[in-house]
């Protein structure tokens, strides 16, 4: 069968293909073919040379700071929703419709703030005289050593994707049918057992999508592991910055980015077939 | 049949707020009956059920299971499995997980598991669908499969809570009589919630008739049919003619009511005080009809034809008053043939003292 292309559903999709050509189909194929250029005594040449791609993916560096990056970002995942969980199971079932509004709306505070600025405030507290190793000094503690830490970037990461997990994961868990909980509770399902018996497959799709823009947030940033992380351990998105300053190598910088991209479409696809599993046969 | 209590409410009182939803309730549920509590939407009788599920708190009054209180217990402490008007099917478990889902939160191991599911699988012919998701089935099969979970684990009793709604007319009726015959084959007490009278009526060994918050009436399906308790029970019900007047004369059996159709008689061993208000229902199966004044009769209302119905095997003539009140009488067609059936034709309606019913006001 074929479709009409009518003028009035043009009209609206009109601005947003442009925008996609624009902005996202455009630079990337521009990128793609960035990653076969050649650079000569600091110039790049247009070029079609798999030189880059051989070059990086045989540096032990790259892989390094993928493995970091990928492990960094699938611990921030985890830990994030395990942490956020509690707190949208809470709001989702235990507060009333108007302490829920109050939540919500709090929840969406912190993108008041840029990130970066929020980043800088953790600096603050987690630096050697910052303030919580005053206020330990206080009582005869310390000064522990936290920024430039591990620690320091997943807390960066939280920061960063912790209120966006809450009202994903939220979102999910209001939509579930109540007589769903009734009913296992019904059947001698106590309250811990259904969460893990009822409410998490129920709410599946919605954990596993919160879980994945937490991964995806965590994976391309570059804000928590400079500022918080002190560039220690290496992540890709830092690769990038230091390929593009080291003599002019966009084109290497660009088969990062490429690979960054690749990995998240994979990833991404991984999720959202693993969140509609078995509901469709 | 006298059987042994399995359930009592005791001043069973239910405040949602300051909403009255279930004032002072005193009932038994007896051991193995088929009970439906049937009243309009509001009435509480939803409220009455998950009282006795465990999924509300009592406000006042005590409700025992076997004699023994269990106000106290969680709806996961207790026996009493609940079958939900949306049926509540886990819809990420299959079939047959959801059938062992109940077993497996008793720890009962995985093979007596799936022999215990495989049977009520068996039994409520699903099992072919055991592996399907439950969105792939039809609204009765999923009735099925909600009915084999909760009994999976073999309750003494088991809740249903408007569980045939959402089906159509026809398989409704088949349900009923699945659900009967499941009832009459286990033993196991039913307690069916219900704002259907013939869903009520057809399956229930019992009825209890609720009226915001109220019970109204309790008895079996021919009681409530032909004695209703109360003007809202014959109201509810529908097939009554209600009179309502003044007594002139009571006792020997009989009392005579003066009333807007005139005065009229019936037989009872009430005996209603002279001049106390009093209301009578008859039957509209009972209701006679003639052309002419009918001799020998202590009940005769002159009324004309407003309109007919046809129902089925018997059709519905209405009928009304000099008074403009309206009368339902339930005939046969053969009887109906008889007549000269045009709108506006003036008749007589009469029934005998006997067929008179007193009501209580309230």
């Amino acid at each position: 069968m074929r479709r009409h292309v009518s003028l009035y559903g043009l009209t609206f999709s009109l601005p947003l293909l442009i925008w996609q050509l624009l902005f996202f189909v455009f630079p990337l194929a521009f990128l793609v073919a960035l990653s076969f250029w050649t650079v000569k005594n600091f110039a790049m040449r247009p070029d079609f040379d798999t030189i880059n791609w051989v070059t990086m993916f045989s540096r032990k560096v790259f892989w390094q700071a993928y493995g970091t990056t990928f492990a960094l970002a699938a611990a921030a995942a985890t830990l994030t929703s395990v942490l956020a969980f509690p707190c949208s199971y809470a709001i989702a079932f235990k507060l009333s419709d108007t302490a829920r509004r109050w939540l919500v709306f709090l929840m969406v505070i912190p993108f008041f703030t840029s990130y970066l600025v929020r980043v800088y405030s953790w600096q603050i507290f987690l630096s050697d005289a910052g303030i919580i190793n005053v206020m330990l000094g206080q009582i005869g503690l310390g000064p522990y050593s936290m920024l430039n830490s591990i620690g320091a970037t997943m807390i960066g990461y939280l920061t960063l994707s912790f209120p966006l997990v809450v009202l994903l994961q939220l979102f999910s868990l209001v939509f579930i049918d109540r007589t769903l909980i009734e009913a296992a509770h019904n059947m001698r399902c106590g309250r811990l057992r259904t969460v893990f018996a009822v409410v998490i497959p129920s709410g599946r799709v919605g954990l596993v999508i919160a879980a994945l823009f937490c991964f995806i947030l965590s994976f391309g940033d570059f804000v928590s592991p400079i500022y918080l992380g002190g560039g220690d351990p290496t992540t890709l998105s830092i690769l990038i910055t230091d390929t593009t300053k080291s003599g002019q190598q966009w084109p290497r910088a660009a088969v990062i980015a490429l690979t960054m991209i690749a990995t998240l479409m994979v990833v991404a696809f991984a999720a959202v077939k693993f969140a509609y599993k078995g509901r469709t046969k | 049949m006298q059987r042994d209590t399995l359930v009592s409410f005791e001043g069973v009182v239910k405040r949602f707020g300051t909403y009255l939803a279930v004032q002072k309730m005193d009932f038994e549920i007896r051991k193995g009956e088929f009970l439906a509590i049937m009243g309009s939407s509001g009435c509480g009788k939803t409220t009455t059920l998950r009282m006795l599920a465990g999924l509300e708190a009592p406000s006042e009054g005590v409700i025992r299971l076997s004699g023994k209180p269990i106000n106290h217990l969680p709806t996961w402490s207790r026996d009493t499995p609940m079958v939900w008007q949306s049926l509540a099917l886990f819809p990420f478990l299959n079939v047959r997980e959801n059938v062992e889902f109940a077993l497996k939160m008793r720890g009962i191991g995985k093979s007596e598991r799936r022999k215990r599911a495989e049977h009520w699988l068996d039994r409520m012919q699903i099992t072919e669908f055991a592996d399907r998701n439950i969105a792939q089935l039809s609204g009765g099969q999923r009735q099925r499969v909600a009915l084999a979970r909760s009994l999976v684990v073999e309750p003494e009793i088991l809740l249903l809570d408007e569980p045939l709604s959402a089906l159509d007319a026809a398989l409704k009726v088949r349900m009923q009589s699945v659900l009967k015959n499941l009832q009459r084959e286990t033993g196991i007490t039913f307690v069916y919630v219900t704002h259907s009278q013939s869903e009520a009526f057809s399956m229930a060994d019992r009825v209890v008739i609720m009226s915001r918050g109220k019970i109204e009436q309790i008895g079996t399906p021919q009681e409530i049919y032909r004695t209703p308790r109360t003007r809202f029970v014959a109201d509810f019900l529908g097939s009554s003619n209600i009179f309502s007047g003044k007594v002139t004369a009571s006792g020997a059996g009989s009392v005579d009511l003066e009333t807007a159709s005139g005065p009229l008689r019936l037989t009872t061993n009430a005996a209603p005080p002279p001049g106390s208000a009093a209301t009578l229902t008859v039957l509209d199966t009972k209701m006679r009809l003639s052309l002419t004044r009918p001799a020998n009769s202590t009940n005769v209302v002159p009324v004309r034809v407003i309109g007919e119905e046809f129902v089925g095997a018997t059709a519905t003539l209405y009928l009304e008053t000099a008074q403009g009140q309206e009368i339902r009488v339930q005939k046969g067609h053969d009887e109906l043939a008889e007549l000269p059936l045009e709108i506006g034709q003036d008749l007589f309606t009469y029934w005998a003292a006997e067929d008179g019913h007193l009501v209580a006001e309230a």
